[in-house]
């Protein structure tokens, strides 16, 4: 892959913490995260995890909710807190399919995406991408936990259970990548996107040509925050190849 | 019988009134006849005691002025009231009408006349007395010791059984009162079936629902607690079922990871990509069976989703996933449509229609509206539609059409179940028929 390669030539690969209780996945998922240039440490529970992060200089932790021991859940929790001494650290959680309220603790609790068991490996790798191009981001607020909700312009973004509700509060259903566009689009607000940024935002979500996917799924967004096409006053088109959100975020 | 009302605490009542007319009829003649033979008791003694009063007045009065203190006593009109008439006569009277009195009504008379002291020389010769109730008056002769005969006419009235007043208005109160009371004690006894007939139509809708109160009269407390039990065993079922499918999909999902990961190692992309697919298919029959295994309502709150746009999310899904359908993909309806529902279940109800209707008619045309608190959603498309025998089997659980069972189309025969299930936890239903003009129909209706 072109961004991992000259990812890796410019800077060293960034370090990711693998924790899972399943020997075999864990492996696999080793193999594979490093075959895609990035390295890894992968272990068994919360408690080989707390004894390796201080010693990885680690950007991310890939975390099963499921484990023996203190739970997932529990960890993230410790993890977030201050006394961790990573509370800004990149925290993708894994969990059982569809169980909804695993879901919105989890992002309650601060972890920057959720990935459902069974996952696609390269749609993993591409959320992974995803939250370490945000957890590098230097606007990244210091306390790094995602705020509780996001407004703009009148609509609220709410990253916990991933909806978008409009001024009268009634949730304006959104697709995944859609969701993944907006919440790109809101948390760099007033700065353009290119392009390659949004297309890496879509990679391995949608099928089909990712160049007509970003205008489609602009242009959904934009039938959905009723922002006209032609005169659009909140995801506004740049000259050249972009999209900026012109709005105001208030972060709550 | 139109006339037998339907309600039990209505029959109850109905039944106990109808009892207790019937009690208060009887007691009431049997009052009656008491009042009759205290009537004809009063009626013989008053008959006797005035006619002995007017005969003393007569025959102790001097023969020559009998006749004016009979005028006199008639002029003062104290007897007059009900028409006793009385004269002097030389003969004893003779009426043809009138029959020997009885003896059960002469003596009484007789007995009574005996209450009005009379002094032993004045006392009458003879009695005469003619005439019985059936005819409603007396003809009484006594003869006065060497005079005339005194001959009284004398009114018997019939006893009036019915005719006291305030016998009608205790009738009036007992009854007002007795129907009060009979209809608060049915409407309190029957009270605990409306409830238990409440609590299982709440147990329908809910699994969930809180348990009777098991109180009461004892079979109340019993049938409530029968009932609790009852509904305690299907919970147990309902949660048992949902366990063992969680456990399933939970015990897949692990190995399916597996395998997903191992497919990154295999150099063959053509082999990768089949292998993922085949994965792909596997896991989306681990989630559909759990989505039908599980209770939709316990998984997600409620909130207020824009319907409209959740249809259109899910066309516009429907098309990213099949690009060679995308024209034949069509909405009609309102931008905008509130309702209050679980918008996470709502979309995969919606979506498993609208990929019904690509996988077997080629297209999908939504239609949306909203008329009298009720949305409608139509998913048409033009396939060849549903076999007449078809229609109704197809919401049950691991059915299948059976020209269908075959990789492109076949999923796991859950689709249908569990937007079925969706739709009426919303208070909905969902139908499917065959349109006049060629494909099938799906017909979502919402209360909105």
């Amino acid at each position: 892959m072109e961004t991992a390669a000259s990812q890796a030539a410019n800077a060293p690969p960034p370090h990711i913490l693998v924790v899972d209780d399943d020997r075999e996945i864990r492996d696999l998922l080793a193999r594979f995260l490093e075959r895609h240039g990035l390295r890894v440490t992968a272990v068994r529970d919360a408690r080989e995890a707390r004894r390796a992060l201080p010693h990885g200089h680690f950007q991310m932790v890939v975390l099963d909710l499921m484990l023996p021991g203190e739970t997932g859940m529990d960890f993230a929790r410790w993890l977030r807190s201050p006394a961790s001494g990573h509370a800004s650290i990149g925290l993708v959680m894994l969990t059982a399919m569809g169980e909804e309220t695993d879901r919105i603790i989890g992002l309650e609790l601060g972890a920057d995406d959720y990935v459902p068991k069974p996952f696609n490996p390269r749609e993993l790798l591409a959320r992974m991408r995803a939250v370490l191009r945000r957890t590098s981001d230097t606007a990244r607020p210091a306390d790094a936990t995602q705020p509780r909700l996001m407004r703009f312009g009148g609509w609220t973004l709410d990253p916990a259970r991933r909806r978008l509700l409009n001024p009268d509060q009634v949730e304006v259903p959104v697709t995944g990548g859609e969701y993944d566009l907006l919440l790109a689009l809101v948390e760099r607000a007033n700065r353009v996107l290119t392009r390659d940024m949004l297309l890496d935002l879509l990679r391995g979500r949608q099928a089909g040509p990712f160049d007509r996917a970003i205008d489609v799924a602009i242009s959904r967004l934009r039938r959905k925050l009723e922002d006209n096409g032609r005169h659009a006053q909140i995801i506004k088109t740049v000259r050249g190849g972009g999209y900026v959100l012109a709005a105001e975020v208030e972060r709550l | 019988m139109t006339i037998w009302p339907r309600s039990l605490g209505t029959r109850t009542a109905a039944v106990m009134m109808l009892m207790l007319a019937t009690v208060q009829i009887v007691g009431l003649t049997i009052h009656a006849l008491d009042r009759v033979e205290l009537q004809r008791l009063a009626q013989t003694r008053d008959v006797g005691v005035r006619v002995m009063s007017l005969y003393r007045s007569v025959a102790l009065a001097a023969p020559d002025q009998r006749e004016d203190v009979l005028q006199e006593l008639e002029r003062r009109g104290t007897d007059q009231r009900d028409g006793m008439t009385a004269e002097l006569l030389p003969h004893p009277p003779a009426d043809e009408e009138l029959p020997q009195t009885p003896i059960g009504l002469r003596r009484p008379i007789v007995v009574s006349m005996g209450l009005v002291p009379v002094p032993g020389p004045a006392r009458a010769r003879d009695i005469v007395m003619l005439g019985n109730s059936d005819q409603e008056r007396l003809l009484i002769g006594m003869h006065v010791p060497d005079g005339p005969w005194l001959v009284i006419h004398m009114p018997l009235p019939p006893p009036r059984i019915w005719h006291s007043r305030s016998f009608l208005v205790a009738f009036v109160l007992m009854t007002a009162a007795a129907a009060l009371i009979t209809w608060w004690a049915t409407s309190r006894l029957t009270a605990p079936v409306r409830m238990l007939a409440n609590a299982a139509e709440a147990l329908g809708r809910d699994v969930r629902a809180p348990p009777l109160p098991e109180d009461g009269p004892s079979e109340i407390a019993l049938a409530a607690s029968a009932f609790n039990t009852m509904a305690m065993r299907i919970r147990r079922f309902v949660q048992d079922r949902t366990f063992m499918l969680t456990a399933i999909g939970h015990d897949l999902r692990t190995p399916i990871t597996r395998l997903k990961l191992r497919t990154e190692f295999i150099d063959d992309e053509d082999m990768r990509r089949k292998m993922l697919a085949d994965l792909d298919e596997l896991e989306s029959m681990v989630s559909a069976t759990l989505a039908f295994g599980r209770d939709v309502t316990i998984d997600e709150p409620v909130s207020t989703v824009d319907l409209a746009e959740l249809v259109r999310t899910v066309l516009d899904e429907a098309g990213d996933g099949r690009p060679d359908l995308a024209d034949q993909i069509g909405y009609a309806g309102p931008h905008h449509l509130p309702f209050r529902g679980r918008p996470v279940a709502l979309k995969r109800a919606l979506s498993n229609l609208v990929q019904n209707a690509l996988a077997y008619g080629g297209s999908a045309q939504a239609t949306l509206s909203c008329a009298d608190g009720m949305a409608q959603l139509l998913v048409e498309d033009s396939g060849p539609g549903i076999p007449l025998a078809e229609l109704d089997r197809v919401f049950q659980p691991f059915h299948r059409v059976e020209a269908s069972r075959n990789k492109e189309t076949g999923g796991m025969g859950l689709g249908l179940p569990i937007t079925r299930n969706i739709i009426r936890a919303h208070g909905g239903d969902v139908v499917l028929d065959n349109r006049p003009t060629g494909g099938a129909r799906a017909t979502v209706t919402l209360p909105v």
